[in-house]
């Protein structure tokens, strides 16, 4: 379970997220949509640990435990994925390589043991072919010179493989042609399909067909202002922010 | 412009009268003439002052310690073998056949060597052979200060020879390796490699030595490489870590000759790694590669030199720089294009990063291009790790140092970029990565 209470964060001397509340029970998906600049990347940012972004109020426990007090790779660690708006290129990391010592490092954090060179072969292998991805972009280096749509499937990729019990999709959808989109959609339904917990963040209600959550909520101006089922992603499309009295550009 | 500095103490040419009944060779009038002439020379110049631009990086003042040392008798054989084999099996490739020459404090090792021993390959071992090394001494290929000192007061040294179209189906390891008793000495090695017409061979060439002693390691080499022959060559730099190493090599191509060097400069408190080159037959071409570190009070300076005289040769420089807290590097390389190289390829590209705020690394491309039908590039960056890569792999579990160093791996594994892969250069470049990674691992100690 993830709880967020009264998050405050500051962004360059910015305050961006303001009293936000939210809490996610197991198996839950939730989708947080908002207007530019309501605050939806900083949340995701803030709670997997980036540098600069200050939490400057609140406090987020995921299964009881502090995670404003941890690192990133330990967050990732107590199963926390973040799956990223803008993936980052890595030239002369091989997405193999990579894997296998995120993989690894996860599982020395959690005291397993490591997983034998054979069986991550045969593990992403099975998830590349899941996601249909090409084995051969597994061997190419992180995300350098994959199209929008390859570096949001290869996030895909990362998350199976990884197994978190909660990912914040970050704008997981934005870029992707309707087929790319269905296969990310897969991805993320079959993570669901295993109890775990899901909060999609995500600008146009349009993967919401794909993937329907049990909650949605609105961000305005860093405090979440409405939350209901998909019928209010439903009449977001059809009114608009406006439309339902949210200030577009609040922040 | 002036040279002297450093050597404002009479010691210094004493101690070359002293030592001079000593030397390998004392009993060839020839060589003690060219001893002689070069420590004349060596001792009216003076070493380079920082005045002179080719040394502005690089402060020479610490080696008047070594020049006046008076307690230079350094023996042969040195008692501690215990020592030498434990220095012996770090800089040792066992994963490598081959035949393997051994150093010990400038000196040549017959225990630890197998000298090559095929047709087609002659080998000399200056000690045993000071007339092989005539003419490279008499014509030196530069006759810089350092190398007048080197050529007056050389210990020992190898001479490779290559016959026309033969070729050397396994590498050469050769290894220097000073010891605890080094402290305070000077080791001036030389090494000549020929290779005639149409031959092949590779060199690994080992540096290594304790961390405790400051000793000086000074090595000028000659590479000839003939028509249609190609030269590959490694240099691995383990020194210790209060160790001053320089070393020059010198290489001439003839027409479609071949030189690959690559050069991992890990080690030593002062480090200076020169590579000149001619390419003086057409169609002749050159890689260098190499990657250098530097931490704590460590300096490590790269400058490499490529004269393209004929047309149709290529150059290619590929740098790449690490310097953590109190690590300071130059790279100085400079192409120069002769007027009548027309058709010059020349590709130069240094790149450096910074772990620290504290670290500093030069870069200096120089390029003189006299053709005017020349494709010639070259870059220099100094830059620091991306921060979205960081927090990118830290978000999928990696710790800040695992992190760290998959990206600074990922970095300096450019210099292997577009190479020929498989066999020996496999075990090299693995080679390679281990010591990075253990030069990453170490814990900055200030």
């Amino acid at each position: 379970m993830l709880e967020i209470k009264n998050l405050r964060v500051t962004v360059g001397g910015k305050e961006i997220l303001k009293g936000l509340n939210l809490t996610i029970n197991d198996g839950e998906v939730h989708a947080i949509m908002g207007p530019n600049g309501a605050g939806k990347s900083t949340l995701s940012y803030a709670i997997s640990g980036k540098d600069g972004y200050e939490v400057t109020e609140g406090s987020v426990f995921y299964n009881g435990k502090d995670l404003l007090a941890m690192d990133p790779n330990e967050r990732a660690g107590e199963g926390l994925f973040l799956g990223f708006q803008y993936p980052v290129e890595i030239p002369g990391v091989s997405n193999m390589n990579f894997l296998r010592t995120a993989l690894n490092s996860q599982r020395r954090y959690q005291g397993a043991p490591e997983v034998k060179a054979v069986d991550f072969l045969k593990l992403i292998r099975a998830k590349a072919k899941e996601l249909d991805v090409d084995p051969e972009m597994l061997k190419r280096d992180v995300n350098v010179g994959f199209s929008g749509g390859e570096k949001k499937r290869n996030e895909m990729v990362q998350m199976a493989v990884l197994d978190p019990s909660m990912a914040i999709l970050d704008e997981t959808d934005s870029g992707l042609d309707i087929d790319a989109l269905r296969i990310v959609a897969d991805g993320i339904n079959r993570l669901r399909g295993q109890d775990k917990s899901i909060l999609l963040i995500t600008h146009y209600q349009r993967l919401l067909d794909y993937v329907v959550p049990d909650f949605v909520h609105v961000l305005a101006d860093g405090r979440i202002v409405k939350t209901g089922t998909k019928d209010l992603a439903l009449q977001l499309e059809a009114k608009g922010y406006a439309g339902l009295g949210i200030a577009e550009n609040a922040a | 412009m002036t040279l002297k500095r450093y050597l404002d103490t009479p010691e210094v040419g004493k101690n070359f009268e002293k030592r001079k009944a000593g030397f390998a060779g004392a009993d060839q009038g020839w060589l003690s003439d060219i001893r002689a002439r070069a420590m004349d020379k060596f001792m009216a110049a003076g070493l380079p002052g920082p005045k002179v631009e080719e040394w502005k990086y690089t402060n020479l003042g610490f080696l008047a310690r070594f020049l006046a040392n008076e307690n230079f008798e350094i023996s042969k054989t040195d008692p501690d073998t215990t020592e030498i084999k434990m220095l012996f099996d770090r800089a040792y490739m066992g994963n490598i056949a081959g035949s393997v020459v051994v150093f010990v404090n400038g000196h040549f090792n017959p225990a630890l060597s197998s000298c090559p021993d095929e047709d087609g390959v002659k080998f000399s071992i200056f000690s045993e052979n000071p007339e092989a090394f005539r003419q490279s001494l008499a014509e030196p290929k530069q006759a810089t200060s350092l190398n007048n000192l080197n050529r007056a007061m050389v210990t020992d040294g190898y001479y490779l020879e290559i016959s026309a179209q033969t070729t050397m189906p396994q590498p050469i390891q050769i290894i220097h390796l000073a010891t605890s008793g080094s402290d305070g000495r000077s080791l001036h090695t030389r090494g000549k490699i020929s290779l005639a017409a149409g031959a092949k061979a590779k060199v690994i060439e080992s540096f290594m030595g304790p961390d405790g002693p400051q000793y000086w390691t000074h090595m000028i080499s000659d590479v000839d490489v003939a028509e249609k022959a190609e030269f590959c060559y490694f240099q691995f730099q383990l020194q210790g870590k209060q160790a001053i190493h320089m070393t020059e090599m010198h290489s001439t191509l003839l027409e479609k000759a071949k030189f690959n060097h690559m050069n991992l400069q890990l080690g030593a408190e002062v480090s200076r790694s020169e590579i000149m080159n001619s390419l003086s037959g057409e169609y002749a071409e050159i890689d260098l590669r190499g990657a250098y570190f530097g931490r704590v009070k460590q300096s490590q300076d790269i400058f490499t030199r490529i004269n393209h005289d004929r047309p149709h040769c290529q150059s290619n420089q590929l740098f790449r720089g690490v310097l953590d807290a109190g690590g300071k590097s130059a790279f100085q390389g400079k192409v120069i294009v002769a007027r009548h190289a027309q058709k010059t390829n020349a590709d130069q590209s240094n790149k450096n990063l910074l772990l620290s705020r504290k670290a500093e690394a030069n870069a200096k491309p120089e390029l003189l291009i006299y053709a005017d039908d020349v494709k010639c590039t070259h870059g220099a960056t100094v830059g620091e790790l991306d921060a979205d890569q960081l927090f990118y792999l830290r978000s999928r579990g990696l710790d800040e140092a695992a992190a760290k160093e998959l990206l600074v791996e990922a970095f300096v594994a450019e210099v292997f970029s577009n190479m020929q892969s498989g066999g020996d250069m496999e075990i090299l470049q693995q080679r390679f990565t281990e010591k990075t990674r253990g030069w990453l691992s170490q814990e900055v100690s200030s």
